[in-house]
């Protein structure tokens, strides 16, 4: 697994793209409806997105993405960094920024390759 | 030689722009293009508390909260310059009182480029402000966009981009140019 972190528009997706030659039909993008992984595509984008839908649907992200992780040992896995900011006064965003840290440290622990972008720019941290 | 900096707030971004403009210098004139317009009379304290601040440090204060190229008019562009901030430029070409103008991003970015291209010896400034768990309405994510847009363009044109965290920089492309 390949795992690419950064904050926001920073440039995961064009770098996953490119270094990874990836078409549009290879990345499952999690859009605000998402529900389930498409666990068949080369890339899940945006896994951040998807953990909000589910715990706005009262389910456990974490242990969901624990349950799926095996059928994503090939993928690429793009998740945005959203733990740098002020704590959330609104409990489902407090408990999103939570999900999402650990989501990510479950992710880099598996994965074979960790990046992060920065301002366009990767850097290999793993 | 050129340097983009960002990194999260108070973290030493403007110090370090602030040396290695000093270091660009040399003996050629030293500009600190002041971005901010102010808003009331507590700014314009501040603001002349901070220019006779880096008048002492030797740096000539041009302000200029739109339009960047307007500064280089009059100045001698083999000096040195600190453009600080990208943020507060931006906001000020995206929105005024008549309203919000979407093209401001790709405006400030190819302002930008320009300027780096005339005056070589420039340190910009930007913030880091990608990484915190919200979800913004569509005009603050339209900025924040416009944002990331011009902070990737100049990443990949200048010679050295670097993250400050917690005062020590991070070299993500070039050098730490001092």
């Amino acid at each position: 697994m390949v795992l690419i972190i950064g904050g926001s528009h920073q440039g995961k997706l064009d770098f996953a793209r490119e270094r990874f030659a990836l078409s549009d039909a290879d990345v499952f993008l999690c859009d605000g409806s998402a529900e389930q992984i498409d666990t068949s595509r080369r890339c899940v984008a945006c896994v951040d997105r998807w953990a909000l839908n589910r715990l706005r649907a009262g389910a456990d992200p974490l242990a969901e993405m624990e349950a799926i992780l095996p059928r994503l040992k090939d993928a690429v896995v793009i998740a945005t960094d959203i733990s740098a900011g002020v704590v959330p006064v609104d409990p489902l965003m407090r408990a999103w920024r939570e999900a999402c840290g650990r989501m990510t440290a479950l992710l880099a622990a598996e994965a074979d390759e960790v990046w992060r972008l920065f301002c366009g720019l990767p850097q290999r941290l793993k | 030689m050129s340097t983009y900096i960002s990194g999260g707030c108070k973290m030493g971004k403007s110090m370090w722009a602030q040396r290695i403009a000093l270091a660009y210098a040399g003996r050629e004139p030293l500009y600190y293009i002041a971005t901010m317009l102010p808003g009331d009379e507590e700014d314009e304290a501040r603001i002349r508390r901070h220019r006779e601040e880096r008048a002492g440090l030797g740096f000539i204060t041009l302000e200029r909260g739109r339009d960047i190229l307007l500064a280089l008019d009059g100045a001698d562009p083999s000096g040195a310059f600190l453009v600080d901030s990208v943020t507060a430029l931006l906001a000020n070409e995206m929105f005024d009182a008549r309203g919000f103008y979407p093209e401001a991003g790709e405006k400030v970015a190819d302002d930008l480029e320009a300027f780096v291209a005339r005056a070589p010896n420039t340190v910009i400034v930007s913030d880091f402000i990608f990484s915190d768990a919200a979800i913004y309405d569509d005009t603050t994510e339209a900025y924040r966009a416009a944002l990331a847009l011009v902070d990737r363009r100049m990443a990949a044109r200048c010679d050295n981009v670097l993250e400050i965290a917690a005062g020590i920089p991070i070299i993500h492309k070039g050098v730490l140019p001092i």
